[in-house]
C-alpha cells in the first residue's frame, strides 16, 4: 500500500526532525563544559628564602581568587605546595595533591619523607616515588627566585595536573 | 539492524515486540479514520517529551538557591553553547502547551469527547492540563528574577488567601512565612518531581482509557490483541483500512507535523525576541540609561525585595489578578480561591449537562460556557493589561525595571556573580541603588534635573488638582561642575539654587545671604566681573571635586580663576589690574585659589568641595563650623539615619562614579 509507505516515510523524517531539534542544542549544552577549567599558569610569591629552614619541606597555602562557573569567590586558599630549601640553597617545590588519585600529601619529619594517608603512597624528599599505589612521583612546580625590598622569595608557578595516570598532564 | 531470526530469539525471551506494538501504539486504532483534530492530544505528548529533555539539560547546570539560581540561569543564557536556545524552548514551549492544552480540550468538546463512556478520558484530559499549568506556575519562579519572585509572591498569596488551610498551606509551599532558599528547593522539588510523576501517572491512565475505549470500538478487537496479526498484513483486505486506521503510521505522521509547527512558532519567538519579554517599553526614560542594549538583556534583575518592580502574574492567571482588584475587599477570597474552583467544577461537570438538557443542548451549553469563558478572560486580561499600559508612569518604571536587569547583567558578564548572591550586584552598585537613595533622603528637599533622582516627580495636591510639587532646595544634578558653579554664580537666586529656600524656616538668611548680595554686586553687566572670570573661577573651584571626567584646565584659566578667589593680581574687563573686593577667601576658604592662606571662614569650606570626603562629611554634618554653622537648614543625615555603606553609594552616584566598560581616551 503506497499511502501507508509513504506516510511511515514521512513519520522517519519528522521524527529525525523533531530528534534534532533536541539532539543539537542537547549536545551543545552537556559538552559546552569541555572548554571550562583551562587554566592558566599563575605565578606566587610564597615564602622569604631565608626564612626557610634547609633541608626540611614546608607547606604554603596558595591564596587567590577564584571563579567557578557563575560564582566568583574572593581570595581564599585554592591549593597548597611543599617548598624545600636544600642545603646548597637550591629551591624546590611540589603540589601538595597526591598523583594517585588526589589526596593531600603530608610530610612526616622523623621519616624524612612525603606520605599520603589516602592509600599509604610514600614518596622521596626530592618527590620521587617510594611505596605506594602512586602511578607516578610527586608532581615538582617551576620555581624562581624574585628579589623584592631587597630580600629574596621564592616565586612557585603553582598548576594542577591529571591524577591516576604515570604522566604528568596539566588538567585542563 | 538485528536479524529476523535475532529479533525473534530476543521476543521469544522478552516479548518486546508486544510491548513496543503497546508503548509506540503500532496496533493502536484511531477512531474509524485519523484526523487532523485527533492530533493535539499527541502533539501535547511530544512536547511534553521535549520539556523532559529541555529540563533535564538545565537541570545539569540550574541550581537552585537564592545565592545561586539568578547566576545558574544567567551562566546558561551566556556561557553554555546553545544554553539560550535549550531555555528558551523549555520556557515558551510551556507557554505553548497551555494553549495546546486549551485547544485540545475545546476540540474534546465539539466532538463530545466527554460522552458516556469517556467522561474519565475527559477528566484525566482536565487534570493533565491542572498539570501543565502547574508546572509553568512552579518554573517561572525558578531563575528567581524580579519577575519571577514578584509574580511568585502574588501566586502564593493567592495561595494564602483560600479560607481555612490557606496561611498553613501557603507556609507548606515557600517553606517559612517569608521567601527563602527553602522556597526555591520547595518549588525546584515541585516542579522537577512531584508535578512531572502525576503528569506520567495521569497520561498512563488517560491512555490506558483511550485505548480500553478504542479497542471497544474498533472492529478489529482480535487483531488488535494480537501483535502478530499486524496491519502490515492488510494490503489483501482493504476494507480494513475503510473501517479503522492504526495509530502508526497514519496519526503520527499528522501529529508530528502539528508538533514541528508548534516547535518552529517558538523557534521564531525565540530568534525575534530573543531574551526579555515586554519589547513594547522604549527603555531608557529618565536617567535609566542601558549597560546593555534590550536584545542582550537575558533576565530581569535578580530577586531583591527592596528594589522596586511591579508585580504581574503570568499571562494565563493574569484574569484572577485583576478580578481581584475589580472586586471590593471583602469579595477578594471569593475571586481568588473560589472562583478557579467554581472555574474547575464547570468544565468537571460537562459530562452531566447533558443529562439534563438532552444530548444536542447538553454539548451546545458546554461549548458555549467554555467559549464564553474564554472571552470573558480573555477580555479581563487584555483590560487589565492595557490599562497598566496606559497608566502614566508605566513605561518609566518598566524603564527602570529594565535598567536594573541590564544593569544585573553586565555587571555579572563583568565580574561573576559574588558567593553572597546576585542581589548584591546592584545593592553595592551606586548607579543601581543612588537613584533610590536620594529619592528617600535627599528628594524630599532637593531635586535632580527636576525630579526626585528616579525620574518620578513629587506630586502635591493644589486646587483638587495633582501637580508636580515645589522643591525647597537646589537642584543637584551636576553638582560642583563648572557648569553648575558658574550658573549658580550668575545668579544664586535661580530656583535651581537658592530660589526655593524662602520657604523654610531660616532659608531666608540664605536666599538674601551673603552670595546673593555678592552676585547681585558684581555679576551681570554692571558688575566687575566677566564671563570668562566666573567660568575660571568656577573652573578652579569645580577641580576640587576631582569629578572622573573633568576636562584638563588650562594654566591661564587657573591663574585667572585664582586672582578672582584670591583678589590678587585681579584685572577688570579691560584688562587693567585693580584692587577687586569681592574675591572668594574673603568668607570660603580654598587653598588651591588662596595663596595667602586668607582661610576665610564665615562660609562654606571650599577645600574638596564636591569630592566623596567633601560631600559625606557635608551631609554627615552640614552644621559644622566649616560647612553652614549656624545659617544651616539642612537636616544633618548621621549614622544612625544614612548608614556609611548607603551614604558612600549616595556621594558615588552622585559624583557619577560607577563601574563602566573600559574607555577609550
Amino acid at each position: 500500500m503506497r499511502r501507508r509507505k509513504f506516510l511511515k516515510y514521512c513519520t522517519g523524517v519528522l521524527g529525525a526532525v523533531y530528534a534534532t531539534v533536541l539532539a543539537v542544542p542537547g549536545l551543545g549544552f552537556l559538552l559546552s563544559t569541555l572548554k571550562r577549567g583551562q587554566q592558566e599558569e599563575k605565578t606566587y610569591q610564597l615564602a622569604k628564602l631565608k626564612d626557610l629552614e634547609p633541608g626540611v619541606p614546608q607547606r604554603f597555602s596558595i591564596i587567590d581568587q577564584r571563579e567557578d562557573a557563575w560564582t566568583k569567590y574572593p581570595s581564599g586558599p585554592i591549593g597548597s605546595v611543599w617548598i624545600t630549601k636544600a642545603q646548597d640553597g637550591t629551591v624546590t617545590a611540589f603540589s601538595s595533591t597526591c598523583p594517585h588519585l588526589g589526596c593531600v600529601i603530608d610530610y612526616v619529619p622523623g621519616d624524612e619523607e612525603f606520605f599520603c594517608p589516602c592509600h599509604a603512597a610514600t614518596f622521596q624528599t626530592d618527590g620521587a616515588m617510594v611505596s605506594g599505589p602512586q602511578p607516578r612521583g610527586m608532581d615538582d612546580l617551576k620555581t624562581s627566585l624574585k628579589k623584592v625590598r631587597g630580600e629574596q622569595w621564592v616565586v612557585v608557578e603553582f598548576q594542577k595536573f591529571e591524577t591516576g595516570i604515570s604522566e604528568k598532564i596539566p588538567l585542563g | 539492524m538485528l536479524s529476523e531470526k535475532t529479533k525473534q530469539w530476543i521476543d521469544e525471551r522478552t516479548g518486546y515486540k508486544k510491548f513496543f506494538h503497546a508503548i509506540f501504539l503500532l496496533n493502536f486504532p484511531t477512531k474509524r479514520r485519523s484526523r487532523w483534530q485527533n492530533i493535539w492530544g499527541g502533539a501535547l505528548v511530544l512536547l511534553m517529551l521535549l520539556e523532559i529533555i529541555t529540563g533535564t539539560l538545565l537541570m545539569t547546570v540550574y541550581s537552585p538557591s537564592e545565592a545561586a539560581a539568578w547566576g545558574s540561569v544567567h551562566y546558561i543564557e551566556t556561557q553554555v553553547d546553545l544554553g539560550w536556545f535549550v531555555r528558551g524552548l523549555h520556557h515558551y514551549v510551556a507557554h505553548m502547551m497551555i494553549v495546546a492544552v486549551i485547544i485540545h480540550i475545546f476540540l474534546v468538546i465539539i466532538s463530545a469527547g466527554y460522552r458516556k463512556p469517556k467522561e474519565f478520558v475527559y477528566w484525566t484530559s482536565l487534570l493533565i492540563g491542572g498539570v501543565i499549568v502547574g508546572l509553568t506556575i512552579t518554573g517561572n519562579p525558578l531563575p528567581w528574577d524580579q519577575k519571577g519572585y514578584w509574580s511568585y509572591q502574588i501566586e502564593t498569596g493567592i495561595a494564602g488567601t483560600m479560607p481555612g488551610i490557606g496561611s498553613s498551606l501557603r507556609s507548606v509551599i515557600v517553606g517559612g512565612s517569608e521567601f527563602g532558599n527553602l522556597t526555591l528547593t520547595r518549588l525546584y522539588t515541585i516542579h522537577v518531581v512531584v508535578l512531572p510523576v502525576i503528569a506520567i501517572l495521569l497520561f498512563t491512565i488517560h491512555m490506558a482509557l483511550v485505548r480500553r475505549e478504542r479497542l471497544r470500538t474498533a472492529k478489529i478487537k482480535e487483531a488488535a490483541d494480537d501483535p502478530e496479526i499486524d496491519f502490515e498484513l492488510d494490503e489483501d483486505d482493504p476494507v480494513k483500512d475503510e473501517l479503522t486506521q492504526p495509530y502508526w503510521p497514519y496519526q503520527t505522521t499528522r501529529t508530528l507535523v502539528l508538533t514541528l509547527i508548534l516547535i518552529g512558532i517558538v523557534i521564531l519567538q525565540m530568534l525575534v525576541y530573543p531574551t526579555l519579554k515586554n519589547q513594547h517599553v522604549a527603555p531608557g526614560l529618565a536617567e535609566w540609561e542601558m549597560d546593555l542594549p534590550p536584545s542582550e538583556i537575558k533576565l530581569e534583575a535578580p530577586a531583591d525585595s527592596s528594589i522596586p518592580y511591579i508585580a504581574r502574574p503570568e499571562w494565563f492567571v493574569r484574569f484572577l489578578f485583576e478580578l481581584r482588584h475589580m472586586v471590593p475587599k471583602e469579595l477578594e477570597v471569593l475571586v481568588t480561591a473560589v472562583l478557579p474552583g467554581v472555574l474547575l467544577a464547570i468544565l468537571i461537570l460537562v459530562p452531566f449537562y447533558e443529562k439534563v438538557l438532552g444530548e444536542k443542548w447538553g454539548q451546545r451549553l458546554a461549548i458555549a460556557v467554555y467559549m464564553g469563558g474564554l472571552l470573558i478572560i480573555c477580555g479581563i486580561s487584555w483590560y487589565g493589561v492595557n490599562l497598566e499600559r496606559s497608566a502614566p508612569d508605566y513605561a518609566l518604571k518598566r524603564s527602570q525595571e529594565i535598567a536594573y536587569a541590564a544593569r544585573a547583567s553586565w555587571l555579572a558578564s563583568e565580574n561573576g556573580v559574588p558567593p553572597e548572591g546576585p542581589a548584591s550586584l546592584l545593592q553595592n552598585d551606586p548607579k543601581s541603588i543612588g537613584p533610590l537613595i536620594f529619592a528617600r533622603h535627599c528628594g524630599v528637599c532637593h531635586t535632580w534635573n527636576g525630579h526626585d533622582g528616579t525620574g518620578h516627580y513629587i506630586m502635591e495636591m493644589k486646587d483638587g488638582k495633582k501637580v508636580k510639587a515645589t522643591p525647597r532646595a537646589s537642584d543637584l544634578a551636576g553638582f560642583a561642575t563648572t557648569e553648575w558653579i558658574a550658573e549658580f554664580l550668575t545668579d544664586p537666586k535661580a530656583p535651581r539654587f537658592f530660589g526655593h529656600l524662602g520657604t523654610t524656616k531660616g532659608g531666608d538668611a540664605i536666599l538674601h545671604g551673603d552670595m546673593s548680595d555678592w552676585a547681585d554686586s558684581y555679576v551681570g553687566p554692571e558688575g566687575v566681573l566677566s564671563k570668562e572670570d566666573i567660568e575660571a573661577v568656577a573652573a578652579l573651584i569645580a577641580r576640587e571635586a576631582k569629578h572622573r571626567n573633568a576636562e584638563l584646565v588650562s594654566e591661564s584659566v587657573i591663574k585667572r580663576g585664582v586672582s578672582v578667589f584670591s583678589g590678587i593680581d585681579f584685572k577688570d574687563k579691560s584688562g587693567k589690574v585693580v584692587d577687586f573686593d569681592g574675591y572668594c577667601a574673603q568668607c570660603h576658604a580654598m587653598k588651591a585659589g588662596d595663596p595667602e592662606e586668607e582661610g576665610g571662614g564665615a562660609a562654606p569650606d571650599l577645600n574638596g568641595y564636591g569630592s566623596s570626603k567633601w560631600l559625606s562629611d557635608f551631609i554627615r554634618n552640614p552644621e559644622a563650623e566649616h560647612f553652614y554653622g549656624e545659617k544651616n537648614i539642612m537636616p544633618s543625615f548621621e549614622e544612625s539615619k544614612l548608614s556609611q555603606h548607603d551614604l558612600n553609594l549616595l556621594v558615588n552616584w552622585m559624583r557619577g562614579e560607577w563601574q563602566r566598560p573600559e574607555e577609550e581616551k
